[in-house]
């Protein structure tokens, strides 16, 4: 356990000296704060535009603020998704190429706590960072538009950020799997956007799909109340990456002793 | 100018966040020894493309082999 900490605190401080504790946050911020802010602008910025033609009249519905911070963290299921699979992608792959990996491996350390430290750290990067996100989009929206709950929010939050920890996992997989951190990347990222689509078109079926979480993370935020599909799509998510993350350390074990 | 006193304290902490980031990733490319790519485009990347620019070169750019 001593051991693994260790592990922890150096991947931390490699992050540290990578700048990810400075982009990641800073980009979830930019990222959440655009929402509020161009639907509470808008009729300045078609203004700005040229304006409407004389005589046109065109109705835009003020949202409420509900409907702005669900949109907001909308945002992050495309964007978001890619900016944690470009910081994860490497996470293995680019270690394994440099020759640390092996450096590391030398010394009595197991290759579950290999991986599982290198996990824990982009897990607590990423939550901490989607966390400084998605509380600058709550903030902004209660600025312009009003209040949302807090408790709601963090509901919403803790299930996006499930969703989010399975593109991860899915991340470090193909990380551990493949010889370069850009086939991980893509490869990943297309897994992630098949199984998304594939759940949304087939909702009605898929209703415990991981992917459904953000779905249902809406509602909540939507006072819709909360779906009793909710639970299992969370228990499949947390059991699909205990799966994933045993599966990458049995590959990466059998590739480091091939090699 | 009244506009602007009235858009600021919403503006402001976007655009110095902004500010951070492109300050950092151009300290960083200074004192970088090398970079994936030459280091004269990783300038112009990060000054003129907007947030997305030096996201992309702590992403791709500075890979410490």
């Amino acid at each position: 356990m001593i051991q693994w900490m260790t592990l922890l605190q150096k991947e931390l401080l490699e992050m540290w000296r990578n700048f990810k504790w400075i982009w990641m946050p800073i980009s979830f911020i930019l990222i959440g704060v655009q929402k509020p802010i161009t639907t509470y602008y808008m009729p300045q910025i078609i203004d700005s535009l040229g304006g409407l033609p004389e005589g046109a009249v065109l109705k835009i519905p003020t949202p409420t603020a509900r409907e702005v911070i669900m949109q907001g963290l909308g945002e992050y299921t495309s964007l978001g998704a890619l900016i944690i699979v470009l910081s994860t992608m490497g996470i293995i792959a680019a270690e394994r190429k440099s020759g640390v990996a092996a450096m590391i491996l030398v010394k009595p350390v197991s290759f579950t706590s290999f991986v599982t430290s290198k996990w824990a750290g982009g897990v607590l990067l990423m939550w901490l960072s989607f966390f400084i996100g998605c509380l600058t989009t709550w903030y902004y929206t209660g600025l312009l538009f009003d209040w949302v709950p807090f408790g709601e929010f963090l509901q919403a939050y803790f299930f996006y950020a499930l969703w989010f920890t399975f593109i991860l996992t899915v991340s470090v997989f193909f990380s551990s799997m493949l010889r370069t951190s850009g086939t991980a990347g893509f490869i990943s990222l297309a897994v992630v956007i098949i199984v998304s689509i594939v759940s949304s078109t087939l909702s009605r079926w898929l209703e415990w799909s991981p992917a459904q979480l953000t779905s249902y993370a809406n509602e909540i935020l939507l006072d819709k109340g909360v779906s009793e599909y909710l639970l299992p799509a969370g228990l499949l998510a947390g059991v699909c990456i205990i799966i994933l993350l045993a599966l990458s350390v049995m590959i990466f074990r059998k590739k480091e002793l091939a090699a | 100018m009244d506009a602007l006193a009235q858009y600021a304290p919403i503006l402001l902490p976007i655009v110095i966040i902004q500010l951070i980031l492109l300050i950092v990733s151009i300290i960083d490319l200074v004192r970088i020894e090398k970079t994936n790519g030459p280091k004269w485009l990783w300038a112009i990347i990060i000054l003129f493309v907007n947030i997305i620019g030096p996201i992309l070169y702590f992403v791709i750019g500075r890979r410490n082999n």
